[in-house]
């Protein structure tokens, strides 16, 4: 291999002579499911961050709007509040973006995934700008400000839930499947909530829902992290 | 007894083979990360990849990030094909038809 500039060093080849040995049937498979397990997990350790940091966004971003209007004797000022909600917002979806990159880093897929992965990666947008193009064009209508309160957090919400569900459908996860269920689920109960308390629901009940996925995922990745270091011997 | 196909039946190449394994059809990974995955050394893993080559198992492709060469590495139809014969295989011995 080009990548390999020293594979002739002597420790390199007792190893790979030691590595050529074979194990009885029973503990060459058991390597072999947790070569697998240990590959999935290494793959996988993005999830419970990204779950996390949505979590805190959530509750924090929606938190921040319900607290304009949403205590009696306190309000937090609007631009305080858009400017706490935006930024947890892009933070998350950075952080995403990110541990996403810094997963498939090295990873090639065959065209179809690879065209999979363009048209989903930019649907995340496209679906954005257009709810946010069909509000202005709602309220250029005569949609109230009461309604846009309404419009915009809810439609974000079911849109991110929809992309959820299809991401779980392409990819497999179920997991995926079941935070967007939830967010949609959570997005059109929202709507039956009096202004502000809607925001209060979307932040508990989004930001508790992702938490709850993030604490569920990072105890699945450490029971395969156990298995794959050889904790079960036949998986 | 079933016959296990030497060629994977060694530690280090069994351990590629089934990381290998967990990428989609035709997929394919950089010699570096796959040794991040594997927590082997370059050497150690370029030998036993050249063993896998030699045998058809692994297929790879040479690509180029700006200046930077990369070495592509993913499992071939004969090495997924052998691979799914050799877990069969270990299943019979262990009598574990599943």
């Amino acid at each position: 291999m080009d990548d390999s500039r020293s594979h002739d060093r002597p420790t390199d080849a007792a190893a790979a002579d030691q590595a050529d040995d074979a194990l009885d049937p029973a503990a060459m498979y058991a390597l072999l499911q947790n070569q697998q397990r240990s590959v999935q997990a290494q793959m996988g350790d993005f999830v419970p961050l990204i779950s996390g940091a949505w979590g805190v966004a959530w509750l924090l971003g929606f938190g921040s709007l319900w607290l304009i209007d949403g205590v009696e004797g306190f309000s937090l000022p609007v631009p305080i509040a858009v400017t706490v909600f935006v930024a947890a917002l892009v933070l998350a979806g950075g952080l995403s973006a990110w541990l996403g990159f810094r997963t498939g880093r090295g990873m090639r897929g065959n065209t179809g995934a690879a065209f999979t992965g363009i048209v989903f990666g930019n649907l995340w947008w496209v679906g954005s700008a257009a709810i946010g193009i069909l509000g202005s064009g709602l309220r250029a209508q005569g949609m109230t400000e009461q309604l846009a309160n309404f419009y915009y957090p809810c439609a974000y919400v079911l849109f991110a839930g929809i992309m959820y569900i299809v991401a779980g459908a392409i990819w497999r996860t179920v997991s995926s499947v079941i935070a967007g269920l939830w967010l949609v689920i959570v997005a059109a109960v929202a709507s039956l909530f009096p202004y502000p308390q809607h925001y209060l629901f979307l932040a508990l009940a989004a930001g508790i829902g992702f938490l709850a996925l993030s604490l569920t995922s990072a105890l699945r990745l450490r029971r395969i992290r156990r298995a794959a270091a050889g904790g079960d011997r036949r998986g | 007894m079933d016959e296990l196909d030497p060629v994977i039946h060694a530690q280090a190449r069994l351990r590629i083979m089934a990381a290998l394994s967990t990428l989609g059809a035709d997929g394919s990974i950089s010699f570096p990360r796959l040794q991040e995955l594997l927590d082997m050394t370059a050497g150690n893993l370029s030998t036993h990849l050249r063993k896998l080559e030699d045998a058809a198992y692994v297929d790879i492709t040479k690509a180029h990030k700006g200046r930077t060469p990369i070495t592509y590495l993913g499992l071939s139809k004969k090495g997924r094909r052998a691979f799914e014969d050799y877990m069969e295989t270990l299943r019979t011995v262990l009598g574990d038809p599943k």
